[in-house]
């Protein structure tokens, strides 16, 4: 009988998880003493991503990376979650590990990130909660648009001028759990309620990728032929239902709409400007903001940072899409 | 795809009782310590290949850790504490794992079935007061049951494992969506009518505040299954079914039983895992675990099983989920990009799984 390797398998996860608990650390301080901080140092910043495959992610990342390459000292790392909250909890602990100075996260799901959060916060480590919530007061600050406030916009332009004598309306919608959904959901059926003539006859999550946008408005298409407008909580499945609608032949008579304005090629106010989208709703990253209170904290040794941002919106259609493209600085 | 060489086909070594390569064995059943030639001396190293395979990533983890004021990060209690809590959920799932494999069958729908025992074990406790033992009982039932239903379909109808639990994914995924309503059901803990005991929350604490639970959990499915598979006629089985299932079948060995057995064992780790899940995350998602089966099956084949079936161990698995879990953290605390962790996992996989056809033409 093969004994030895057993034993051997045996003694390594043994030793293992018995040096987990006997190995010696030294006394680590500052734990949850006083926040460092002060001009002319170095600063390592930890951010949480919820899933860098999502556009709008993208950029978040890229403003924080660009704002924090103007803040000498500070350097970002940047960690993927790619939708999974085990995945998102890990990388928040491994930060720990390595003691940043400061944490940034969006979290992928508001429940499963809030324990890791506050640990983060207890032990004395700045954390802002960028786009998405977590429960519970256990952070710094909380940077983000108001979902409900869009989604109520939103749904003001479907009552007054996008479908004015009233019509169907497929709903795709965000990742269900996440808050940003169910706040544009909640937000759209406030601003319809002036015009009793739209209805919503169906709502299905996206999960904001555009292919399963697109895979969810094919089946929902084919259910609604004579559906009027397809309302889409982002733009990637918003353009993801163009092109099932597209497919299907219907993309003259079906209007759709976003939610995001990226200035970027492949983001919503190109997408308004090349006719594809009736509108889309402007949803800022706040990652610039976010820099900008990570200096004021780590730097200025502020610390009565604003616990609440609210990022403000604006309405982009055929009108203003490529003035609104230009001033935000998108390149061609 | 069936590996043609039976075990036992190579000079110098004979085949032990569980169907294995057995190095070192002379042919009267006597066994010698030294080995007789560079074939075998190659035969004994890729035998440990999983284990020495761990110790090496162990010493170049410790190697390439950051250091802060001459502390291995690495090495910090806290850091390892994390490194054995990320590692058993996917462990549990890969012990379950390698029974199938061993087999030679897969099991994709592992993933899909802990998202089901999540949302399970946090619907009854929470929205159907349910206590945690009558909870997380009739979880690990479903999960054993659903598991077994698989088998029973590739063992009695025929087909292929590989579609039927690909079937099970799907059908696991959605009966969590309908149980959950889509959404994630969170877990508040106290003595009012929507909240679990709060002795369930132990499942996310250590300890002595060091030694996290579901790593002590892991650790305890894993030495029970290594000693199941070398002491027991069912494991006995279960390398003769895999090794060729014609020869086994007319031996006497109760093929269907087996398979069924072997299936549900899979099924019901997974609801393990799963009930640590929702410990761990204060919620029950339907969305959970997905992916998880190709980590799990990751582990299995960089512990050195072949997935053709008839060879491997479960110390094998145990140091593969090890070594893949040291990867991610070293990864991590080294702040390698995420795209690139993904391509140096995929490269470890491939050379993992490389190694062992080595192995079979090197011997």
């Amino acid at each position: 009988m093969r004994t030895r390797p057993v034993l051997l398998a045996l003694l390594c996860t043994g030793a293992l998880v018995s040096s987990v608990a006997c190995s010696v650390e030294k006394p680590s301080d500052g734990d949850a003493a006083a926040p460092n901080c002060g001009a002319g140092r170095d600063f390592l910043i930890g951010m949480s991503q919820a899933n860098n495959a999502e556009p709008y992610r993208q950029v978040m990342n890229n403003d924080v990376q660009t704002a924090a390459a103007g803040v000498p000292g500070f350097t970002v790392v940047v960690a993927d979650a790619a939708q999974d909250n085990s995945k998102q909890v890990a990388d928040v602990e491994n930060f720990l590990t390595q003691r940043v100075d400061l944490l940034i996260i969006s979290p992928n799901e508001a429940k499963p990130l809030t324990a890791v959060v506050q640990k983060a916060y207890d032990r004395g480590v700045p954390v802002i909660v960028l786009d998405r919530k977590v429960e519970g007061e256990a952070y710094t600050a909380f940077i983000g648009g108001d979902n409900v406030a869009i989604g109520r916009a939103a749904g003001e332009f479907y009552a007054g001028t996008l479908l004015p004598d009233g019509g169907k309306v497929i709903e795709i919608s965000g990742l269900p759990g996440s808050t940003p959904a169910a706040e544009r959901a909640q937000g759209f059926r406030e601003g319809i309620a002036g015009n009793p003539e739209i209805e919503i006859v169906a709502s299905q999550p996206g999960d904001w990728l555009r292919d399963k946008g697109q895979s969810v408005a094919d089946a929902l298409l084919k259910t609604h032929p004579d559906a009027a407008a397809v309302y889409a909580h982002n733009d990637p499945m918003a353009e993801g239902a163009y092109l099932a609608a597209k497919a299907a032949g219907l993309h003259t008579t079906v209007k759709f709409t976003g939610i995001d304005a990226l200035p970027v090629p492949s983001g919503g106010i190109k997408a308004v400007e090349q006719g594809r989208l009736a509108a889309t709703f402007q949803y800022a990253t706040g990652g610039r903001e976010a820099v900008d209170l990570a200096r004021r904290i780590l730097v200025d040794c502020s610390t009565d940072v604003p616990r609440t941002t609210t990022l403000g919106t604006m309405q982009i259609t055929s009108e203003n899409a490529a003035e609104t493209y230009a001033r935000l600085g998108g390149v061609s | 795809m069936t590996h043609l060489s039976a075990p036992g086909k190579r000079p110098g070594a004979a085949v032990g009782p569980a169907g294995e390569e057995r190095p070192g064995a002379t042919a009267t059943g006597g066994h010698r310590w030294f080995p007789a030639g560079r074939g075998e001396l190659v035969e004994r190293l890729f035998a440990v290949q999983s284990l020495f395979a761990l110790l090496l990533v162990f010493v170049l983890a410790v190697v390439v850790s950051p250091r802060r004021d001459g502390e291995i990060i690495f090495l910090s209690t806290e850091n390892l504490g994390n490194v054995v809590r990320a590692v058993s959920e996917i462990g549990i799932i890969a012990v379950g794992m390698t029974f199938v494999v061993l087999l030679g069958g897969i099991d994709l729908s592992v993933g899909a079935i802990l998202g089901l025992s999540a949302v399970g074990t946090a619907t009854l406790m929470v929205d159907s007061g349910f206590g945690i033992v009558a909870a997380v009982t009739v979880v690990l039932l479903i999960g054993a049951l659903f598991g077994a239903l698989q088998g029973y379909a590739t063992a009695r109808l025929g087909i292929q494992s590989f579609i039927v639990t690909l079937a099970g994914l799907q059908v696991a995924r959605g009966l969590a969506r309908i149980w959950s309503g889509g959404l994630g059901i969170p877990i508040a803990y106290g003595d009012g009518p929507q909240e679990a005991p709060a002795a369930f929350e132990i499942l996310n604490g250590s300890i002595n505040g060091v030694v996290p639970v579901p790593a002590v959990l892991f650790v305890g499915i894993g030495v029970a299954a290594i000693v199941v598979l070398r002491k027991t006629a069912f494991a006995r089985h279960v390398y003769a079914i895999g090794g060729n299932e014609k020869a086994a079948r007319l031996s006497g060995v109760p093929v269907l039983r087996v398979k069924v057995a072997v299936f549900a064992i899979a099924g019901l780790l997974a609801a393990v895992a799963g009930v640590i899940h929702a410990g761990q995350l204060n919620q029950g998602s339907p969305n959970d675990g997905a992916g998880y089966e190709l980590d799990a099956i990751a582990a299995v084949v960089i512990g050195g099983t072949s997935l053709a079936g008839g060879t491997g161990s479960m110390g094998g698995t145990l140091a593969g989920a090890l070594l893949l879990g040291i990867l991610n953290n070293i990864l991590a605390l080294n702040n390698i990009d995420a795209n690139v962790q993904l391509l140096i996992k995929g490269l470890v996989i491939v050379a993992a799984a490389g190694l062992q056809k080595l192995r079979r033409s090197i011997v």
